[in-house]
Parts: structure tokens; C-alpha cells; sequence
């Protein structure tokens, strides 16, 4: 099986295909998603959970550590920002920053639980805590609004210089979410090709062994979730605006499991780009299925099974896997950087 | 003081609950090395069986549908308890078939495996029978209150821990007096010695994934009339029984059992004090104890360490 390791140094340069490819479909999306029978509020849906879902891959895996409560950064983000918005003043960036900030804390205290722990049990103590949160933020109605959440967060206006751009159209505000998504992907592009994402990277690949090369694993592990933990809380922030209200929803073991189920269907313990591919899946599946049946979570759980039995390296491991199959047998050292 | 007795005998009860229903997941987890996020789903699944086998299901208005509803209600629910978590087991068996391709790999894909299955089964549900929440019917000799020192007790709920007792210390003289429960054993210790020995470790696998499947079956069908049946109900006992597992050692029979006392008192006295809150004292309790000992309280080393 090939894994992400397989992606080799090469100075970070971003202009590969992929990322080209990436940049065209964002840049472009606005002018045909109606034309081909979807909507631009799910553009900025899967913007967002884009974001999402590569700031977890960084830890998912890049780190190997698999974290089952990532929802409740997410949501700890949505309500950073909700909370700026109606108890300090109606502020796009402050609200983000708000956002980036609270996820940050929450995931620095419970890094700081995690990374002493290995394996199955890490998975088992990210559930415990995000369970916490997802609970927290149900019961404590003056705060969080309780069950039904924060409701009516403004989507501030965009201010640049004596420029005030309303973002309450959904073509408009999928353009802030995109560049947002996009400078976000190339900062993680440059960080797992930077040395830092070589020495996680070999942390995933054995600890112990990490360990004795001389690398403190522990202050590691903890930056590998707390970064990730910053990055849902970006995405949280955009979410609440997308959604104009925070709810506990987004924090349940359900949907921080689901994000699992998009990042490792695309392929994310194989490739950069896999989480972009799940995603993608995900909302596609979710429009085209959900509108065949009511029961579309069924039919995409069963392919998520099956995917787990046969093909746990996703998508992305498929098409890497293809490529090298028609690929002359002689181009394959060539090719296989570019793969995937 | 008074006043707490009730919260206390609320507590212990739930304990004893909360240990039936880890039972076939401990089992699982021990044998195995696999934690079972379907396990919730077929809990409810068993539930929801036993109550399609009580209330005549697929058969209602043919004339053995008829037939049957002329029975005696006890005597249906308790062909409904033991029918329940037998299709249970056959459901977790399947699944089992499905998990081998992830054997000898991280224990993530086993993860990720029964989580996708516990979807599969909770929409599954929703699509058989419906969103709504559904009573389980509980015979009359069972059901009602009774009065003890001037407190009002549920006497279902007494039931059903003296059915959890019953059933930890069945389960308990399976594996230590039986010889089957020896081989189960040394397959939870060193499975490549078992199959040297001859023993077919496939079949064992199979049985006992069944098994922890058809005890999480019974577990639904006794907890049905006390939390209700909803498709998602699943969820809601996964984590408890994890967060058991967890907090008393992965693969420790009796470390679960003690843990899921400790759960079930800690929920209830939370109760008497701050009844919104009970539920959360499970998680702060998982993370005071695996926080600082990570293999919980009578756990042993195993592979999910790695």
C-alpha cells in the first residue's frame, strides 16, 4: 500500500498539476455550478469543509494520529465567531480571528491532554473531548443558546481600504471563501513540505523511532493538533457565517466522524489532495443520492464500508494506482511524483 | 441523607446496566482487538426486532400473525428476548465477514469499518420502521412501581439489573468454566499460539463477534422500555460503553464491570445535585482516569497501543 510518504521533497514548489487543477475548479466554480445543476451555496459548503477537512489531514494523516471529536474545533470556531459578532461588535475579520483563536486554546489544552497517547487510545480520548464540548455547548443555554444554538449571526460586510463589499450574496461570499480556502491550502502545502512535515510525518510512521532521532515527539504531536485544531476553527468561522447561526450539531461524534469518512473515502492517508476529493464526494453524494432518496446516507455508508474493505488508500490511491497502470512501464519513476 | 438514597439506587441500577450493555463489547474489544462503533446499532437493532417479534411484524393480519397476537403477552416478550438478539448476532456475524479484510492492519480500519456499519444499520432502521420514537411493551408481572422505606422504585428498572447480575455472571462462568470460554480466552492472549494448536481461529472470530453482538441485542431489549427506541439511539450507547471500556482497561472483564458501576453512581449522584449535567460526569470521569493512567483501571497491554 502506498502511503503519504510516497510524495517526495521538492522544495514546496506549489505549480504542480493538482494544485493547478484545484486553483481552476475554485476560481471558476461560480460561472458553472448552475449550469450543471447545482447551487452556489454549495460551492461555498465545500469550500469550507475543504478547509476543514485538509487542516484535519494534517493531523489525520500526515501525523497519524486519529482524532474522532474534530467537529467540536469546528464548532468552537462557529461559535467564536457568533459570539464576537453579538457581544463585542459586528466585525468580519475580528469575528474570524475571534474564531481561529477560541479553536486554538480549546485544541492547545486538550493537545496537551492527547499527546502523551498512542494509537487506539488517542482515537478514544479525542471522542472523550469532543464529546465534552459537543455537551458543553448543549447545556449551557446563556452562553451557546443551548440545542437551537446562536441564531441571526450578521455576515459583516468586506472593508478593503474605502471598498465595502456586502457579503450577504451567496456568489459574493463564495469568493471570500474561496481565497480564504485557497491561502489556506497553500500555507499546509507549504508546511508538509517544509521539514515540519517531514518530522511528522515520520512520527506517523513510528514514534519510537522519531523519538530517538532526537525529535521532542510530545511538543509535536501537540503543534500537529493544535494547527489543525486553528485550521477547523477558520472553517467554523466561515461555517456560521455560511449558516448565519452556530449549533452543537456540527460538534456530535457523528459529525466528526463523518469528516473521518470524507478525508479517508478521498483518500487522505495517500495524498495532499485526497481530503479535496472526499469532500467533493460527500456534498455530490449528498445532492445527487439525497434527492433519489431519503435514505442516501445508507447507500453512501455502504460504499464507505466496502471502500475500508477493499481500498482503504480511497480515491486518490485509485487514481494513483491507475496512473501507474497505463503509465508505460518505463515512465513509472517519472510519473509517480506527479501522480498524485 | 435520605434524600440521596434514591440517586444511589438510581445509580447502582444504571451501573449494572451500563455493564450489560458493555458486556459483548468488552468481549469484542478483548478477543478481538476490534472496538465495535456498530455496537450501539445493533443494541438497537435487537431492540427493535424483539419489538417487531412481540408485536407480530412482518406477519400482522395473516392468520399466524393473528394467531400469535392471541398468545399471552409475557410469553411473546420472551420469545421476543430471545429471538431479538439471536438475528442480532447473525447481523454482527455478517459484519464480521465484512472486518476480515481489515485484520493485521491498524486497528483505525476496524474503527472506520464498524463505524460505516453502524450507519448502514441506524438508516437502515429509520428505514424499516420509521423515525418516531417507539415504546417497548413490557409484560404486566414486570412493569408498575413499588414502594420500599417510603421511596416509590420502578420495578422494571429492579428487573432489569437483576437481569444484568444474571447475565454478567453468565457470561463470566462461560468464559472462565467452560471450555470454550478458555479457548476464547487464549485467543484474546495469544491468537497465533491458539491457531497452532489446531483451533480454527476464523470460526472462533465469527462466534465471537456473534456472540458480543447477541449480547449487545439482549442489552437493547432491556433497556428498550427504560430509555425508548429510536434509530439513533445507537449513538447514545456506544459512548457510554466505550468510555467503560476505556475507563476500566481495554480486555479487563472485571475492570468494565467496575467501571461501569463507577459511571452508573457518578451519573447518579450528579443527578441528585445537577440532574442537566449527569451525563457529562462520564466524560470527566474518562478523562481524570485515562489521563493519568492511560490503560485505565485493571487494563493489560494489547496490540491498540500501537
Amino acid at each position: 500500500m502506498i502511503t503519504l510518504s510516497d510524495i517526495p521533497a521538492r522544495g514546496g514548489t506549489p505549480f504542480t498539476l493538482p494544485m493547478g487543477l484545484f486553483a481552476a475548479v475554485l476560481a471558476t466554480a461560480p460561472f458553472w455550478l448552475q449550469w450543471v445543476g447545482l447551487y452556489q451555496y454549495l460551492g461555498v459548503e465545500i469550500a469550507i469543509w475543504i478547509l476543514f477537512a485538509m487542516g484535519f489531514n494534517l493531523l489525520f494523516g500526515y501525523t497519524g494520529l486519529h482524532s474522532f471529536g474534530h467537529g467540536a474545533y469546528l464548532g468552537i470556531g462557529a461559535y467564536g465567531f457568533g459570539l464576537f459578532q453579538k457581544s463585542v461588535e459586528v466585525s468580519l475579520w475580528g469575528g474570524l480571528l475571534a474564531a481561529i483563536l477560541a479553536a486554538t486554546v480549546a485544541g492547545a489544552i486538550v493537545g496537551a491532554f492527547l499527546s502523551h497517547r498512542r494509537g487506539i487510545y488517542y482515537a478514544l480520548l479525542t471522542i472523550g473531548f469532543g464529546q465534552v464540548f459537543w455537551f458543553t455547548a448543549m447545556k449551557l443555554h446563556w452562553l451557546t443558546g443551548g440545542e437551537d444554538g446562536l441564531l441571526n449571526i450578521p455576515r459583516p460586510d468586506l472593508v478593503i481600504g474605502s471598498w465595502r463589499i456586502s457579503l450577504n450574496d451567496n456568489t459574493a461570499f463564495y469568493w471570500f471563501v474561496a481565497v480564504i480556502t485557497a491561502v489556506a491550502v497553500l500555507l499546509m502545502w507549504r508546511v508538509v513540505n517544509a521539514p515540519v512535515g517531514r518530522i511528522l510525518q515520520a512520527i506517523r510512521q513510528n514514534e519510537t523511532r522519531a523519538r530517538f532521532v532526537g525529535y521532542d515527539v510530545w511538543r509535536w504531536k501537540w503543534l500537529a493538533f493544535t494547527v489543525s485544531a486553528a485550521f477547523a476553527g477558520l472553517a467554523g468561522g466561515l461555517f456560521a457565517m455560511a449558516q448565519q447561526s452556530a449549533y452543537p450539531d456540527v460538534m456530535s461524534l457523528h459529525q466528526s466522524g463523518v469528516i473521518v469518512m470524507m478525508v479517508l473515502v478521498g483518500g487522505g492517508l495517500v495524498s495532499f489532495w485526497g481530503p479535496v476529493l472526499g469532500v467533493v464526494l460527500y456534498f455530490i453524494a449528498r445532492d445527487v443520492l439525497g434527492g433519489l432518496t431519503e435514505a442516501w446516507l445508507l447507500w453512501y455508508g455502504l460504499i464507505f464500508v466496502i471502500m475500508v474493505m477493499v481500498r482503504p488508500e480511497g480515491l486518490a490511491g485509485l487514481l494513483h494506482t491507475t496512473a501507474q497502470r497505463t503509465a508505460p512501464p518505463a515512465a513509472v519513476p517519472a510519473t509517480k511524483p506527479e501522480a498524485v | 441523607m435520605t434524600s440521596l438514597v434514591p440517586h444511589l439506587v438510581n445509580g447502582l441500577t444504571l451501573g449494572l446496566l451500563f455493564a450489560l450493555i458493555a458486556l459483548g463489547f468488552t468481549l469484542i474489544v478483548g478477543v478481538m482487538e476490534v472496538i465495535n462503533l456498530a455496537h450501539g446499532s445493533l443494541f438497537t437493532l435487537g431492540a427493535y426486532l424483539a419489538l417487531s417479534t412481540i408485536g407480530a411484524g412482518w406477519f400482522a393480519g395473516t392468520p399466524f400473525g393473528i394467531w400469535w397476537l392471541e398468545l399471552p403477552m409475557a410469553s411473546r416478550y420472551f420469545i421476543g428476548l430471545a429471538l431479538g438478539p439471536v438475528l442480532a448476532g447473525i447481523a454482527g456475524m455478517l459484519l464480521e465477514l465484512c472486518l476480515r479484510p481489515t485484520y493485521g492492519k491498524a486497528p483505525l480500519y476496524g474503527l472506520l469499518l464498524t463505524f460505516g456499519a453502524a450507519i448502514v444499520v441506524e438508516e437502515a432502521i429509520r428505514l424499516i420502521w420509521g423515525t418516531g420514537e417507539r415504546n417497548m411493551p413490557v409484560p404486566q408481572m414486570i412493569s408498575g412501581a413499588f414502594l420500599m422505606g417510603g421511596l416509590i422504585f420502578s420495578t422494571y428498572k429492579f428487573y432489569a439489573a437483576g437481569f444484568a447480575i444474571v447475565a454478567i455472571l453468565m457470561v463470566w462462568l462461560f468464559l472462565e468454566r467452560t471450555p470454550y470460554g478458555a479457548i476464547i480466552k487464549a485467543g484474546a492472549h495469544d491468537s497465533e499460539m491458539v491457531r497452532a494448536l489446531g483451533y480454527d481461529l476464523a470460526r472462533l472470530r465469527l462466534i465471537v463477534f456473534g456472540f458480543g453482538s447477541a449480547l449487545a441485542g439482549i442489552a437493547g431489549m432491556v433497556m428498550a422500555p427504560i430509555w425508548g427506541l429510536r434509530p439513533h439511539l445507537g449513538i447514545d450507547v456506544v459512548i457510554p460503553a466505550f468510555l467503560i471500556i476505556v475507563i476500566g482497561g481495554v480486555g479487563s472483564f472485571w475492570g468494565a464491570v467496575a467501571a461501569a458501576i463507577l459511571v452508573g453512581m457518578a451519573t447518579g449522584i450528579t443527578g441528585a445535585y445537577a440532574p442537566a449535567w449527569s451525563l457529562m460526569s462520564m466524560y470527566i470521569l474518562l478523562i481524570a482516569i485515562v489521563g493519568f493512567r492511560a490503560r485505565g483501571l485493571l487494563g493489560r497491554r494489547s496490540a491498540l497501543e500501537n
